[in-house]
């Protein structure tokens, strides 16, 4: 059974008078331990898909199913529990709380679901050693690269030991060097761990580490290749 | 959990240093004005209360004349009533009385240098020997210039002169006096026992609660010899009334005043807790005045939270949309907001409660010096922590509204905003 699907769903936005037509009617499914590339150029509607397959928004029509559980029937508490036990974000500005360290920014999704304080700050050091920044535990993000964000970034989207990590950019704010060990950063993961791993992407690279990529364009699924 | 929201709050407050500190001060200035006038207030209260028992006792009444005397206003006018003071003494629940007359008399005193007597119209006071015995409060101890002594009970021909009065007839300790009296009574001749001291300046000036001072321009002489010169007793100014002890002083004083009263004296009985009321009545007339008045700076506190607050949860609207994306509840990132608002509050409670404590200290000691009494500081526990918990809940309540708007917040709204 796929993780993840999504079937007709549309989301129209209310810009003003405008109205958006960000997904037409789309279908997808993703099975547990892929790897897969949302490719498309601006405005096909990749990030508006991301956002719904992760639970951050909900669609205006069709249906979404995250492990057999239609997203539509949840709360907004339900939603929020569902992001934060099996879900992990990555964001392509790492979006980190700035006054809080690496340690800390970590510890985040644990604290919302109540985890003890002994036990999230073991959990999050391992994270941290486990993406190479054992030495900058303590550092608050603008003493930190960007390439060290990102990392704090992935060890945060893996703090609740979630299904699936949703990146949503994870190289468009790193040098290519950088980027690339992030990629493999996150090709590793899946491998290791067998987490599922949606990246929405314009980076060809990216695409690289899928396997599967799915172009869209207009709010559609327009291709799908499955690779190596 | 709370405690992780309390560490985020202290965090982002001690983030934005300057800007929680501004706030602070907002609130703590509310919360030091209030603090320092409700226990300076609290303090006076107290202070007055003292006094008043001190000078007057809580198990005597006073019989002043009617009208004088009602709530938060004492007359001006000095009027008389008449009274059978043994009469009163022998009443049921009365165990002393005292009573002052005065009149005003024709007196003479010693020849000058020129052969020629001084005298005048003089005021002479009666005083009832109880006076410097059972309510030695009332009136304090009349200091005497060296030589003088006190009135003795069965002191008849006597006088104790104000040191005015003993200037204007020429008489020292010893000589005499010669007070004319109504015209059917002889003159008498009173011996001048004592003189009474010129008060230096700075002495607490005992007895003004009652509004008889010993005066330097008045003659006093035995109650009992104001009878030997003038047969009417209709010249009372005050009389004091000790009641039996475990009586109820309230109801000895109304049925005093009632009886008194069918006798045809026009007399009001006041008793401790009116005078204790009438101060009451005025004292917390002004502490809510003032009260209110410290409240608007306190208001003007809590919006200054609720604007920083505002502009925090505006800042921090990818902040709140992050924390929302990995996984907090709408009642997480209130939670989290509202701790934040309610220590800013606290901080400036705290801060505010030390400083108007601090600044009641000060204003009580100057009170203090210029009242010459020791003012009470009232620096109550519950005081302090209903000030405290006040600060919190103020602080809270400003944020309420901009933590509900960051709480409602949509994830991908919020995650957007730059």
């Amino acid at each position: 059974m796929s993780l993840l699907r999504v079937q007709g769903i549309a989301k129209t936005y209310q810009l003003g008078k405008i109205a958006v037509r960000a997904l037409r009617g789309l279908d997808l499914a993703i099975a547990r331990g892929e790897i897969v590339a949302l490719m498309g150029p601006s405005g096909s509607g990749k990030s508006t898909l991301m956002h719904i397959l992760g639970a951050l928004d909900t669609p205006t029509s069709g249906v979404a199913m995250f492990d057999g559980q239609s997203l539509a029937q949840l709360s907004e508490n339900g939603l929020a529990t569902l992001r934060g036990r099996k879900v992990g974000f990555v964001f392509q500005t790492f979006n980190l709380v700035p006054n809080l360290s690496a340690q800390k920014n970590v510890e985040l999704p644990m604290i919302f679901l109540g985890l003890p304080r002994r036990k999230r700050a073991a959990r999050a050091s391992e994270l941290l050693t486990k993406v190479g920044l054992a030495d900058r535990i303590h550092h608050k993000p603008n003493e930190l690269s960007g390439g060290e964000c990102q990392r704090v970034a992935i060890a945060r989207a893996l703090a609740n030991d979630p299904e699936i990590i949703l990146a949503d950019e994870p190289t468009g704010n790193l040098d290519t060097e950088t980027g690339a060990a992030v990629l493999d950063l996150l090709k590793r993961l899946s491998a290791e761990d067998g987490k599922t791993v949606v990246i929405v992407t314009h980076d060809p690279e990216a695409a690289r580490i899928a396997n599967r990529v799915v172009r869209m364009r207009d709010g559609r699924v327009v291709e799908e290749s499955a690779r190596g | 959990m709370v405690r992780d929201f309390l560490t985020l709050a202290a965090w982002s407050i001690l983030h934005r240093k300057v800007r929680s500190w501004l706030t602070v001060i907002g609130v703590f200035i509310g919360i030091t004005a209030v603090v320092a006038l409700i226990s300076v207030a609290l303090g006076l209260e107290r202070t007055i209360d003292n006094e008043v028992s001190k000078v007057f006792g809580v198990d005597t009444f006073m019989l002043v004349p009617r009208g004088t005397f009602s709530a938060g206003r004492t007359s001006q006018r000095a009027a008389q009533y008449a009274l059978d003071l043994d009469g009163l003494r022998k009443a049921d629940g009365v165990v002393a009385a005292a009573a002052v007359r005065q009149r005003t008399a024709f007196v003479q005193g010693q020849a000058g240098p020129d052969g020629r007597l001084a005298q005048g119209f003089l005021p002479v006071m009666g005083l009832s020997p109880e006076l410097t015995t059972s309510f030695a409060s009332f009136i304090g101890t009349l200091e005497l210039e060296p030589g003088g002594r006190p009135f003795r009970l069965g002191d008849r021909r006597v006088a104790m002169l104000g040191s005015e009065v003993a200037a204007r007839l020429r008489v020292e300790v010893g000589q005499t006096i010669v007070v004319a009296g109504d015209g059917d009574k002889p003159e008498l001749t009173l011996e001048v026992i004592g003189i009474l001291a010129t008060p230096s300046a700075g002495t607490p000036r005992r007895g003004a609660a009652s509004g008889v001072t010993p005066s330097g321009d008045t003659i006093y002489i035995p109650y009992e010899t104001m009878g030997l010169l003038w047969a009417q007793t209709d010249d009372v100014l005050v009389t004091l009334v000790r009641t039996t002890p475990g009586r109820n002083v309230d109801e000895v004083a109304d049925r005093v005043q009632a009886a008194l009263r069918a006798q045809g004296s026009n007399v009001s009985a006041v008793t401790y807790s009116d005078i204790s009321g009438a101060i009451r009545t005025v004292t917390t007339t002004v502490s809510a005045f003032l009260a209110g008045i410290a409240g608007i700076s306190l208001l003007v506190g809590g919006v200054g939270v609720m604007n920083t607050m505002y502009t925090s949860v505006l800042e921090r609207t990818k902040e709140i949309g992050i924390m929302k994306a990995v996984g907090a509840k709408n009642s997480h990132i209130l939670s989290i907001f509202l701790i934040e608002s309610g220590l800013m509050g606290l901080v400036g409670g705290v801060v505010g409660t030390v400083l108007g404590l601090g600044i009641s200290f000060v204003a009580s000691a100057i009170l203090g010096r210029i009242f010459e009494v020791r003012v009470a500081v009232v620096a109550s526990p519950a005081l302090i922590v209903a000030t405290l918990a006040g600060a919190f809940a103020l602080g809270a309540i400003a944020g309420l509204w901009p933590a509900w708007r960051a709480a409602r917040l949509p994830v991908v709204d919020a995650l957007r905003y730059e």
